[in-house]
């Protein structure tokens, strides 16, 4: 293992090669209770964080989305509203799970025409350049082995002027939410996740990599570093959720 | 954008006025037409008392509220949240815009029009009472609401009329309108009468200093 380059999941170092496939048992299992363990865990708030993304997205008739990481679609679906028959929106996963519990939950809401579903890895998009007007990650980009390489293919998808938005758990500003946020998350959220879906160690899981994923500023630099330009961001609830936005020129 | 609010806060505010104001829509038909026809249309509402920037976008669906935008908007309107209100509820919207204390930019013919719409809900109780209690009770519970809200709309303009009537002929607390217009038509025929006899005071001093020189 020594020769190999090494990255983190969650606490763990663990081989650069191993990381996706271990991200990927983890939504495998929890893909199908992933709708109810999100209200569960942030009491409905995420809900709110993915609407204001949307509000800022700026996303209008006509555009073309792709949202990577798009899990059970709830981005995806809002974005189809908004873009109209003439436009076009991509759900992109890494996950197979995921993005067959995602296009079931889209299809029987009678959502069709302008979706589609692809399996992608968010650091090698398989898409043209300059092909999207805006570009999403929700709660996905900390799973991601390469943050830098992904973020370098976020931006050569995008049509210059197009926008990327990153929604992710990060660091809460205040020392004392960040001290009751600790506590629930490495004592309630293990708990809770054996009780809905039978894996606490998923759970566990999500706390660290929560822990070891760039905090705003870095996050933010991570961006400028990569290419983007304006970018910036919002702390939401105190800083336990950032959204990110970066413009390519 | 001016928030400064946490927009956690900030977006469940708008995402429960938008719930709420899109339930009430869903029971008048009639004004989900009205909004169709303004679907391409973005309003921007600047409130300065509260600071608080919200962005309307109708469509046949309903209403969807922000509170960013990003790109042209076809109506923007700043001032305080009183002058809002009197906006939404003004019988005449385009007086008000005139005489009120809010700020237009840009197409007013839109936003009146959109006034016009949510001033004039006309909700049909009956439909959600009707999937909830059944057709009959229902039906009942339908029909005495609307002759609660009908006869609430006769009570209020007949205490109305009868306030005015003992303000202006029993108590004498104030004259009435058309003796105000009479007095006012007097003061006005008085200043024009005063004027010209100050014409021609000033005339006729004018012809005396040339008749001494």
């Amino acid at each position: 293992m020594s020769d190999k380059e090494t990255t983190h999941f969650g606490y763990k170092e663990v081989e650069k090669d191993a990381k996706a496939g271990m991200v990927a048992d983890v939504f495998h299992s929890v893909a199908a209770r992933y709708d109810l363990m999100n209200d569960l865990m942030s009491g409905g708030i995420h809900r709110i964080w993915k609407r204001f993304t949307i509000e800022l997205s700026g996303v209008r008739k006509n555009n073309a989305v792709l949202d990577i990481a798009g899990g059970t679609g709830d981005l995806a679906a809002r974005f189809a509203e908004l873009v109209g028959p003439e436009g076009r929106v991509v759900l992109a996963d890494i996950n197979d799970s995921m993005l067959q519990v995602g296009r079931d939950k889209l299809l029987d809401q009678g959502r069709q025409g302008n979706i589609e579903f692809v399996q992608a890895d968010a650091q090698f998009l398989p898409f043209p350049d300059n092909s999207f007007d805006c570009v999403t990650i929700a709660f996905g980009l900390r799973n991601v082995t390469d943050i830098n390489l992904a973020l370098r293919s976020m931006l050569r998808v995008l049509k210059p002027g197009g926008r990327l938005l990153v929604l992710e758990f990060s660091k809460p500003q205040n020392p004392l939410l960040s001290k009751a946020y600790d506590t629930y998350s490495f004592r309630v959220l293990p708990v809770m996740g054996r009780l809905v879906t039978n894996d606490s160690e998923s759970y566990q899981y999500l706390a660290e990599s929560i822990r070891k994923h760039p905090d705003q500023g870095t996050l933010k630099n991570m961006m400028e570093d990569a290419g983007f330009c304006q970018c910036e961001y919002h702390n939401m609830t105190g800083g336990v959720v950032a959204l990110h936005r970066g413009i390519k020129a | 954008m001016t928030t400064t609010i946490d927009p956690t806060l900030h977006t469940a505010a708008l995402a429960a006025l938008e719930a709420g104001l899109n339930r009430t829509l869903d029971l008048s038909p009639q004004s989900k037409s009205g909004l169709a026809r303004l679907e391409d249309c973005v309003f921007a509402l600047h409130c300065t008392a509260p600071t608080l920037d919200i962005y309307l976008h109708p469509s046949a669906q309903g209403i969807r509220l922000a509170g960013t935008h990003h790109g042209p908007v076809t109506t923007s309107i700043k001032g305080e949240a009183s002058d809002f209100t009197e906006l939404a509820t003004s019988r005449d919207p385009t007086a008000t815009l005139i005489n009120g204390g809010l700020a237009l930019e840009g197409d007013s013919a839109p936003l009146i029009a959109l006034q016009q719409v949510l001033a004039t809900l006309d909700i049909d109780w009956e439909a959600p009472l009707v999937a909830t209690l059944g057709d009959v009770a229902g039906h009942q519970l339908a029909q005495t609401v609307r002759h609660a809200f009908s006869w609430g709309k006769q009570a209020s303009a007949s205490l109305t009329r009868q306030l005015e009537e003992f303000v202006h002929e029993e108590a004498r607390l104030s004259p009435p309108r058309l003796e105000v217009e009479d007095f006012y038509r007097d003061v006005q025929e008085l200043g024009l009468r005063v004027d010209r006899l100050q014409a021609r005071a000033e005339r006729l001093q004018l012809r005396l200093q040339n008749a001494r020189s």
